[in-house]
């Protein structure tokens, strides 16, 4: 991921949370969701993206389905039960995450 | 603007060559590479190659391999460096490894609370039990072989087409070995025990036996269901 070291601890939650709006993405989709939801401000690099989505997978949040599109196979993901309710705590940790950061770095709007 | 079918065969081919040799690996890298040059030529107007050689580079791939000989570069073509694929592919072995653990334990759970397996356990000890009065010698044979039929049932998942050539199916195989190798480990290393006097105690291996029965039966299910996923995608890919 490009732009700063700071999204990289975020970046389960902004795929989990994009998942969670959308039944199903793919990989390629996602970076582009990003990149049109910030207007260019944070690029996911492919090399950030796939860990990602794989360890998701692994933990069992991610489910995968596998279509056919255009003379080639395009893997789907969508979130499991268990990623739909991990998807509110990383959410709620993250609000609580920039409240406190709020706090730290500019008191008066906290 | 949508590739055609060529172009398509010439961005797998690439990856081929670029040594994704797992077509289950190459259909995520082939389906993003493709969406993304496409975009690119639609969206910004850059020929095919540019686009192709800068999402070559965005996986972390470089275009100078640093201690190859150049003969090796030229023999391998143009994108010399691989390693954001090597990268893909070892990073992926490592998530497909932790899935299939934890999947293992959600199987064995399942089949431990089966009534079809319960019989089928009840049935093995009592078949163990009653030739054991007869011939201890026997009964270690049956055990054995209930413990090695999960094994020879998988050779009819392994000559299948896609499936030598899929990562996933390796991996649960790799699996399905370390933990065969880890009973043989662990049986070679209580040997003594089994011994008394120079003869060996056939009650204990047998109790063994039907001890790790269960984890058997429970990682064939779980390569079953891991190989009929792999069976499927592929039929998919090839339809």
């Amino acid at each position: 991921m490009s732009n700063s070291k700071l999204y990289k601890g975020s970046l389960n939650t902004i795929i989990l949370k994009l998942l969670n709006e959308h039944d199903k993405m793919y990989g390629y989709e996602i970076t582009q969701k990003v990149k049109a939801l910030t207007k260019g401000e944070l690029n996911i690099t492919e090399g950030a993206l796939y860990p990602a989505l794989h360890k998701l997978e692994a933990e069992g949040l991610l489910d995968v389905e596998v279509a056919k599109v255009d003379n080639r196979l395009r893997k789907y993901y969508k979130l499991t039960e268990t990623g739909t309710k991990e998807t509110v705590s990383k959410l709620q940790e993250l609000a609580e995450y920039i409240k406190t950061m709020q706090a730290l770095v500019n008191p008066k709007l906290a | 603007m949508k590739l055609t079918k060529d172009e398509i065969k010439f961005i797998d081919d690439y990856l081929i060559k670029n040594e994704v040799k797992f077509w289950d690996v190459r259909l995520e890298l082939l389906d993003h590479i493709v969406s993304a040059v496409e975009d690119k030529i639609t969206n910004d107007g850059t020929s095919f190659n540019e686009a192709l050689l800068e999402i070559h580079k965005s996986f972390g791939n470089q275009f100078i391999e640093f201690g190859v000989s150049k003969t090796e570069v030229l023999t391998k073509g143009l994108y010399q460096s691989n390693i954001g694929f090597k990268k893909f592919t070892r990073n992926k072995q490592k998530e497909i490894g932790r899935k299939n653990r934890k999947r293992y334990w959600i199987i064995l759970k399942d089949t431990l609370m089966s009534v079809s397996f319960f019989l089928e356990y009840i049935i093995l000890i009592l078949l163990v039990l009653a030739s054991y009065q007869y011939k201890p010698k026997t009964a270690l044979l049956i055990t054995l072989v209930a413990l090695v039929i999960p094994e020879l049932l998988k050779f009819k998942y392994v000559f299948k087409k896609g499936v030598r050539h899929s990562l996933n199916a390796n991996m649960v195989g790799l699996l399905n070995s370390s933990f065969l190798c880890f009973q043989g480990l662990i049986l070679d290393f209580y040997k003594e025990e089994f011994t008394f006097n120079g003869v060996v105690d056939y009650r204990y291996i047998i109790c063994f036996y039907l001890l790790v029965y269960p984890l058997t039966r429970a990682s064939f299910n779980l390569y079953k269901e891991v190989l009929n996923t792999v069976k499927a995608r592929y039929k998919l890919l090839i339809s």
